[in-house]
């Protein structure tokens, strides 16, 4: 018997189609995907260094209205469909209150001149910013966690969603909030 | 008669440039034009091996511009063809002996009398990649489906761009294995057509024959049988501006794998 079952095996070998998509299927995309964004990058010149100073100017930015763990702060470029997303993802600890906020912006108002002319420095970037969309999520009141200490005395009002996005809901019982700042970039290649 | 001075380049080594460039270039003269290639990879020669012809240099590019000879002194007939001669590269010297200037004007000399000069380029962007680009007026960009690969291309793209002289840049894919495109483990010639924007010249399967072809010093083109042999002489078709179909490198070839196909086709309709 095992003689008919050893041609049968070797007939259907034969005729099986070879082209089925198997295990290497992931890998051709994530070739495509990672190309796709490092071309990006090197074709607008955004440097490991450049990035660094986005990120700097970015801490600077949101210093002002919140408290935030800056050692955790990423800052990626993520691929979505067609479009290329500049992701910046940083634990919030509390927000500022009023007073905090004003007394920032009154510092950074005499600061102004120093930071315009930091500001002017061209960087010949090809991204246009068309869409900033903050999401701030207040946390589940918490009682037992562990970083209760950090919390603020005032509770963040925050707009409870301002898109429809679950993915950090886990990850809220660790911290605080999280504030997800979402910025697209389109990107323009800037020769075809 | 005015020629057409083509640089083959790639940014990344071991693409396949040199072997581009000597099928492009003995097909070219096969189909009857004056054909001149110059190889500008100072101390790494090469092209003289891929066309057996290693043993009838005499004079080299850097001689010509050093003027210890004439440019036409320089010029090596191939064995078979005589419309097709090679400009050999200096072996024992290094990129800077030549100027992006001087080559220009080689390549303006060369066209004078040749329907075509195909550059073959070295590997970078340096001094060696300016210097091969400084004469073309088009250029053939190789690459594999590879990352690496890939973004080298990229960059080369990136530079020929304002590049005012040349006018046509175009994509040679190269060292396609259909096989792995079928699994979805390679990128496919739409991939990477599309990633890097420029139109394709050609699609060049990964052929076993070009290791026996460069033993032999005897490019493929010249073996009728071989797929990649077809390829670049479709890509010459191509350059002279004919409008020749991609193979298709997902045709079953022989008898037993077309009854394979009619059966999987049969088993996919059920």
């Amino acid at each position: 018997m095992s003689i008919f079952t050893d041609i049968y095996n070797t007939v259907a070998k034969f005729f099986r189609q070879s082209d089925e998509p198997v295990i290497g299927e992931a890998s051709k995309a994530v070739a495509a995907n990672r190309l796709k964004l490092v071309l990006m990058q090197d074709r607008t010149n955004l440097t490991p260094k450049v990035l660094e100073q986005m990120r700097g100017e970015m801490i600077d930015l949101l210093s002002k209205y919140l408290e935030m763990d800056k050692d955790m702060l990423e800052l990626n470029f993520e691929q979505e469909g067609d479009q290329v997303a500049l992701m910046l993802s940083i634990p919030v600890i509390r927000a500022k209150d009023e007073e905090e906020i004003e007394a920032a912006i009154a510092k950074e108002d005499t600061d102004i001149t120093e930071s315009n002319s930091e500001e002017d420095s061209d960087e010949d970037n090809e991204e246009e910013i068309v869409d900033l969309e903050e999401e701030i999520e207040e946390d589940v009141v918490d009682e037992e966690s562990t970083k209760s200490k950090k919390r603020s005395s005032k509770k963040v009002s925050a707009p409870e969603e301002l898109q429809g996005n679950h993915e950090n809901v886990e990850n809220m019982e660790e911290q605080s909030c999280e504030l997800e700042t979402q910025q697209e970039v389109v990107c323009e290649n800037q020769e075809s | 008669m005015t020629g057409r001075v083509i640089v083959i380049t790639s940014g990344k080594g071991g693409v396949g440039k040199t072997t581009t460039s000597a099928n492009i270039g003995t097909a070219l003269a096969k189909e009857g034009y004056k054909v001149v290639l110059i190889d500008t990879d100072l101390g790494l020669r090469n092209l003289d091996l891929l066309l057996g012809l290693e043993n009838r240099i005499v004079y080299t590019i850097v001689d010509v511009i050093e003027e210890r000879c004439k440019l036409k002194q320089a010029l090596v007939k191939d064995k078979k063809n005589p419309n097709l001669q090679l400009l050999a590269a200096a072996q024992t010297r290094d990129k800077s002996a030549v100027s992006a200037e001087q080559l220009k004007e080689i390549c303006e000399k060369l066209k004078e009398t040749n329907d075509f000069v195909l550059v073959d380029c070295p590997a970078g962007i340096e001094q060696g990649f300016q210097n091969a680009v400084a004469g073309a007026s088009e250029a053939i960009v190789v690459t594999t489906p590879e990352m690496s690969a890939i973004r080298d291309a990229d960059r080369i793209i990136g530079l020929l761009g304002p590049k005012e002289e040349i006018t046509s840049v175009k994509l040679l894919l190269n060292r396609v294995r259909p096989n792995l495109i079928k699994t979805n483990e390679m990128m496919s010639v739409d991939d990477v057509a599309e990633i890097l924007e420029i139109p394709l010249v050609g699609i060049i399967p990964e052929d076993t024959g070009i290791i026996t072809s460069t033993n032999k010093g005897d490019p493929i083109v010249n073996n009728e049988e071989a797929l990649a042999g077809k390829a670049y002489r479709n890509v010459a078709q191509r350059i002279l501006g004919e409008e020749v179909p991609f193979l298709d490198l997902d045709e079953p070839k022989g008898f037993v794998e077309k009854i394979k196909n009619v059966f999987a086709k049969l088993k996919a309709k059920v």
